[in-house]
């Protein structure tokens, strides 16, 4: 509402409503920002995510199509060589061969779980994305915790066999 | 137009300036905590310590944002309708939007020290974003102009819609496979898995944040207060000046 004075020469007529485009510009952008983030969720939930023993068998991880597969690095199966990285990714008992172009980067060790995105090809997954997942358990790394750790990886070595 | 009668003069009294001041004493703690004190993690090293920051932040997230609804739900079924809920609910709004972006960019750094990448499209950090955008949209609404109460009624109905976004946000690791780790301490079922000082840390981190944004939001609804007294000075003056030009 401008309730400013008018001047002498000014028209009485109804005034224009003042419009807070700044404001506006705000919302519309918020509103495609959404629809960004959804259309970009939606796209990326296209890529089914599948356990390793659940490659083959549920329904959409099948091995000819894209998929993210999810499951914990073999103990001393881990390979790096001329820039490629090797290594067993298994889930309940059952395992897949993954072959990743690159160092697969953040905290990716053995007995750790990872997400490797790719597809399955002669019985070998091919991957171009690994990401690391971590729990939900925080351990101090000190003297005390050295022979939970070693349990924890005697644990996944049994997990893998 | 007689807000003016109870605008506060300034945004600091002597409670607010003792609760900054335990503030500032809890975030110093929390640095040597979660610095100095707390250990490693076994996996993730040093990296951990940027959850000190990260999970207090979206926990100030989540409660500014369930003020702002409460506030909100006060001010729509009042009878006086008193436009200091609205302020709070504002002042929260705001608060919640900045504390979501630090979520954010500290969840990133924190991705890409332990997943490998700044971001993925996985339901946790999609619906977290999505959450931002959303209130960003609430503060721009509050801006559009219009009066007081319209202002209020506008943001307050969606104040109550977007709410339901934080039970997404939360359950969206439950509900969905993600990259986002599940729960360590919120989640009923789950044994908390964090050692010792880290747990303290974690705990000290809540408490610190938690009073950093009673602060903060006190002074933003009391200048808030200031800025709708001194648009109501102007509106008043503005109808003096018509009076006047009607009868001369």
């Amino acid at each position: 509402m401008d309730l400013t004075p008018r001047t002498a020469g000014e028209s009485a007529g109804p005034a224009k409503k003042k419009r807070n485009w700044i404001a506006i510009s705000f919302i519309v952008v918020a509103l495609l920002a959404g629809g960004v983030v959804v259309t970009k969720f939606l796209t990326s939930a296209i890529d089914y995510y599948c356990n390793v023993d659940e490659v083959g068998v549920r329904s959409g991880c099948n091995g000819d199509r894209r998929i993210r597969v999810q499951g914990i690095v073999k103990q001393h199966s881990v390979k790096s060589v001329d820039g490629t990285t090797e290594f067993d990714m298994t889930y309940n008992t059952k395992s897949i061969h993954v072959v990743y172009q690159g160092d697969p980067g953040g905290i990716f060790q053995e007995c750790i779980p990872v997400v490797a995105h790719g597809r399955l090809l002669n019985g070998t997954f091919e991957s171009d994305r690994i990401e690391v997942k971590h729990s939900n358990q925080y351990i101090e790394k000190n003297k005390g915790r050295l022979a939970e750790a070693n349990k924890e990886a005697v644990k996944c070595s049994s997990q893998a066999g | 137009m007689n807000s003016a009668v109870t605008t506060p003069r300034g945004t600091g009294t002597r409670n607010t300036r003792i609760l900054g001041v335990l503030t500032i004493i809890l975030m110093v703690l929390l640095t040597f905590c979660g610095l100095i004190f707390s250990g490693e993690d076994i996996n993730q090293g040093s990296t951990v310590r940027i959850m000190y920051v990260h999970v207090p932040s979206i926990w100030v997230a989540y409660l500014a944002f369930g003020m702002t609804a409460l506030c909100s739900a006060i001010y729509l079924s009042g009878r006086n309708r008193s436009l200091i809920w609205d302020r709070f609910s504002g002042a929260a709004g705001e608060i919640g939007v900045l504390f979501v972006a630090v979520s954010l960019v500290t969840g990133s750094l924190w991705g890409r020290l332990t997943w490998g990448t700044y971001w993925v499209w996985d339901a946790r950090l999609t619906s977290t974003a999505f959450l931002f955008i959303t209130y960003i949209g609430y503060l721009a609404v509050r801006r559009l102009g219009g009066t007081h109460r319209q202002r209020a009624r506008r943001s307050a109905v969606l104040a109550l819609i977007a709410i339901l976004e934080i039970p997404l946000v939360h359950f969206s690791v439950n509900v969905w496979r993600t990259l986002h780790q599940k729960a360590s301490v919120a989640d009923p079922n789950a044994k908390v898995a964090l050692d010792g000082l880290m747990l303290f840390s974690l705990f000290l981190g809540l408490i610190a944040f938690t009073m950093l944004f009673a602060w903060l939001v006190i002074h933003r609804q009391r200048s808030l207060a200031l800025e709708d007294a001194v648009a109501d000075r102007g509106l008043d003056a503005a109808i003096e000046a018509r009076r006047e030009e009607a009868t001369n």
